[in-house]
């Protein structure tokens, strides 16, 4: 597809009393990548999903999803979108396999084929056993995989998923960021996700805008976003023998030296990241300075979120990345 | 003696809060208030050719002055319900745990609940029969007719709370408790609360003659009308204290059964 | 038409619903046959008023009886949308490609399910108490009444809740529904009504619709002088209430 998945210009939401959810969003995102939305709560992030997936009318601006309007052409953008929400929109008194078939009913599939997409689909994500089961005895891991099911009935080209790990445990998690990173391989489809975790953002995106206050601060791969911040850096602590000082003069030689970045010890950036880190080890030994600890930190996306805004990204902390 | 006072005060001062709850939340009093005025209303303009017309109905100045007993025990039912579901609505969100950890007299625990629906209770009678009497009935018994109707309203406004109350402890639920309603709807219905005993037929005369309801309502109306008794009047007050002392005593039960669990 | 299509399936989703929820489904079929039994029961004795014609007040009360089994089934077909609307789930059929009016139509069109079974409920409790259904073409006039009555109620319902959002508009619904099934002939015949409910039940479509549907059940013959003034009273309420549901669909998506 040629025609960009997403493209804003200029997006504004506002509410009674001049609140800007969405403060002239301008955003542009080619076809076929995992596009990832990062910003902390009450960001806009939902409010930017749901005028994308037709569910609220911009104040302003305009924006195509798809190749349409979604105010001149939305049934034409319903068509072509999988939406997957916070609140795993679904029914708790229909069972799996109902509400699948709902799904394709009201995209205008033929019964037969509802009935063939929602076996498939419900294989896909690993639920055919709970399928008859009602909704409501899904587990959260199991609700988002359905959700996740719902939205792709129609074989959309662009999927909206609005922070779709929120509230998971870790296992859960990463099926889900597998799952994702397979539809995005295998079907090609461009998929939109919004999230409040800058892990998800950094191991799961090709592309991240953080958005904070209704606007974008930041826009580009998450290595280029981070490498933009500076380099890792790497801190060492003294141990019996040697002082910070001492450390510091021998890590002088490999970049800039951050003072008061280590207790106890020293900090340096490093141009050279990992592949530095053993030369500045190797020069430590060599001139006999003791250290206790020795760390090296890469650039986070908090950091440019920090950079950015001058605060911390929300939840930050939360959702320790599995080691990859 | 004097362990006696702090209770009373306890009981007055929770009275006191549940009624200033019921006050503040408008779904708490508004269907107490409206849905016994609007069919009193409504049954009055529909059965106003009744009297004298139907056989068996007994003589009445007007449908109105037959139709507000009624009302009060409809209202009286309505309020304890919902007097219920919030005693329910105090165990969910934890008042009730409060307060057992107080030292809060237990008793005052169901005594300052029980006093609130009374007082409610009194109100309701004194306001619907002073919207009946502004159009136009009357009391034939006079001042002391008009102390027993009270007296009998506030003795099942009691019984009613202390049912509800043992709902809310079996239960736990406000909504399980407001789900009672339709019952006692039912009850109400398959009563003379209505319309007269005499005028039905068949299966459901049976049921309604058996209900206790029937002889609350008529021992109340019959003061309204004319014809009470001291007879009637003992009947009414002694059915009426009788529901009572059971549901509070199997509220007192519940009681003490939750709090014996909790220790 | 795909209108069709997606109203049907949203309306077998609603059918299901009713059938997997007990404390709606239960409620919806006790109803009105409680309102049957109670009704007929209680004030059994004003049927000898001279007003009624010696007619049975079983048989007076089976109409009364359907056209309220009929609202709450239309009352209820709000209810779950205003669940939906509050719990998300709409946001699923507002996201999809589904016609506008579908959203509208197949809760509606679940509604008027349901009424044929409630309507079916207390002509049967009626047999029961000894009053047959009077004929085929007076049923049918019945039942039509109750189909007409469950969509004007149900598209009262709707536009509470794409209005209100919420599920605590419920009352509203409830309200609206039993009053103007209450302040019209619902227990007497007109000219036995006194005062202030006489006026307003002339005023009342709900009037018309009963009388109608009464003229059916107790003479045993469709007498179209007695029941066009009904269809008329009921079509006006579709019309006008069907306005009210789906003026608010072009409005989705501002709030």
């Amino acid at each position: 597809m040629s025609a960009p998945a997403v493209e804003t210009h200029d997006l504004v939401r506002e509410y009674k009393g001049g609140v800007r959810a969405v403060d002239g969003v301008t955003l542009r995102v080619g076809s076929g990548g995992i596009f990832g939305f990062l910003g902390p709560n009450g960001a806009g992030k939902s409010t930017m999903v749901r005028m994308l997936t037709t569910l609220l009318r911009p104040t302003a601006g305009t924006a195509r999803v798809a190749g349409h309007d979604v105010q001149e052409d939305p049934d034409a953008v319903r068509r072509r979108i999988g939406v997957a929400l916070q609140d795993a929109a679904i029914d708790p008194y229909m069972t799996g396999r109902e509400l699948l078939r709902l799904q394709g009913v009201l995209h205008g599939l033929r019964r037969a084929e509802c009935r063939a997409r929602a076996d498939d689909l419900l294989g896909r994500v690993g639920l055919e056993d709970a399928a008859d089961r009602r909704v409501g005895t899904y587990s959260g891991g199991m609700r988002r995989r359905l959700d996740l099911a719902l939205s792709l009935v129609h074989e959309p080209v662009v999927l909206f998923l609005d922070e779709p790990t929120t509230g998971l445990d870790p296992t859960s998690r990463v099926a889900l960021w597998e799952e994702v990173r397979r539809l995005n391989r295998a079907h090609g489809t461009t998929i939109f996700l919004t999230t409040q975790y800058l892990e998800e953002a950094d191991q799961l995106a090709d592309r991240v805008a953080i958005i904070d206050d209704g606007r974008i601060v930041a826009d580009g791969s998450p290595a280029a976003l981070k490498a933009g911040v500076g380099h890792p850096l790497l801190t060492v602590t003294a141990a019996e023998g040697s002082s910070p000082g001492d450390i510091a003069s021998v890590l002088a030689r490999f970049g800039q030296v951050v003072p008061g970045s280590a207790p106890g010890g020293s900090g340096v950036r490093l141009p050279g990241g990992s592949a530095a880190m053993a030369d500045a080890v190797r020069a430590l030994d060599e001139a006999g300075v003791q250290f206790q600890a020795i760390d090296l930190a890469e650039p986070t996306l908090d950091d440019v979120f920090l950079a950015c805004t001058g605060r911390h990204l929300e939840g930050a902390g939360e959702a320790p990345a599995p080691a990859a | 003696m004097t362990a006696a006072a702090p209770a009373l005060r306890q009981t007055a001062a929770l009275a006191w809060r549940s009624i200033i709850t019921t006050i503040r939340l408008p779904q708490a009093w508004f269907p107490a208030l409206f849905f016994p005025l609007v069919l009193m209303a409504i049954f009055t303009a529909s059965f106003g050719g009744a009297p004298g017309a139907v056989p068996g109905f007994p003589p009445v100045r007007g449908f109105l002055d037959f139709a507000v007993c009624g009302a009060v025990i409809q209202g009286v039912l309505i309020a304890g319900t919902s007097a219920g579901a919030a005693f329910a609505t105090d165990i969910e969100g934890g008042f009730f745990d409060r307060l057992v950890a107080s030292p809060t007299s237990r008793v005052a625990i169901l005594t300052g609940r029980l006093g609130a629906s009374m007082a409610l209770g009194a109100f309701q009678a004194v306001l619907f029969i002073g919207i009946a009497w502004a159009f136009g009935a009357r009391v034939q018994a006079g001042i002391a007719g008009f102390a027993i109707v009270l007296l009998i309203a506030v003795l099942f406004a009691a019984a009613v709370g202390g049912l509800g109350v043992y709902l809310a402890l079996r239960t736990g639920s406000g909504e399980a408790v407001q789900g009672m309603f339709p019952l006692f709807f039912a009850l109400l219905f398959f009563s003379s609360a209505f319309f007269p005993l005499e005028t039905m037929t068949g299966w459901y005369a049976a049921v309604a003659a058996a209900n206790p309801i029937t002889y609350l309502v008529e021992a109340m109306r019959l003061e309204v009308i004319g014809g009470a008794t001291p007879g009637t009047a003992l009947a009414g007050i002694g059915i009426a204290l009788g529901l009572a002392a059971i549901t509070i005593g199997a509220s007192a039960l519940a009681l003490r059964r939750r709090l014996r669990v909790a220790a | 038409m795909r209108v069709i299509a997606v109203s049907l399936g949203l309306a077998g989703r609603n059918l299901l619903l009713v059938r997997r929820v007990p404390s709606v489904f239960i409620p919806s079929l006790v109803m009105p046959l409680f309102i049957l039994i109670a009704t007929a029961g209680a004030f059994h004795g004003i049927g000898a008023l001279p007003q009624f014609a010696g007619e049975s007040y079983l048989a007076f009360t089976i109409p009364m009886a359907a056209v309220m089994g009929a609202g709450f089934a239309g009352i209820n077909s709000g209810m779950t949308l205003a669940r939906d609307l509050e719990g998300g789930f709409f946001d699923r059929l507002q996201s999809s490609p589904a016609p506008r009016l579908a959203l509208v139509l197949g809760p509606m069109l679940a509604a008027q399910a349901r009424s044929l079974v409630t309507t079916v409920v207390v002509l049967l409790a009626g047999m029961v108490g000894g009053v047959m259904p009077p004929g085929i073409a007076p049923t049918l006039v019945i039942f039509a009444f109750a189909l007409l009555f469950a969509a004007a109620a149900s598209f009262w319902a709707i536009g509470v809740a794409l209005r209100t959002r919420t599920i605590q508009a419920a009352p509203i619904m409830q309200l609206a529904v039993f009053l103007s099934v209450f302040m019209s002939v619902a227990y007497v015949p007109q000219d036995a009504l006194t005062g202030w409910l006489a006026t307003i039940a002339r005023y009342n479509p709900v009037t018309y619709i009963l009388d109608a549907a009464r003229s059916a059940e107790l003479t045993g013959t469709v007498v179209w002088a007695e029941t066009w003034p009904g269809l008329v009273a009921a079509g006006a309420l579709v019309i006008l209430l069907g306005a009210f549901a789906i003026v608010p669909l072009r409005g989705l998506g501002t709030r």
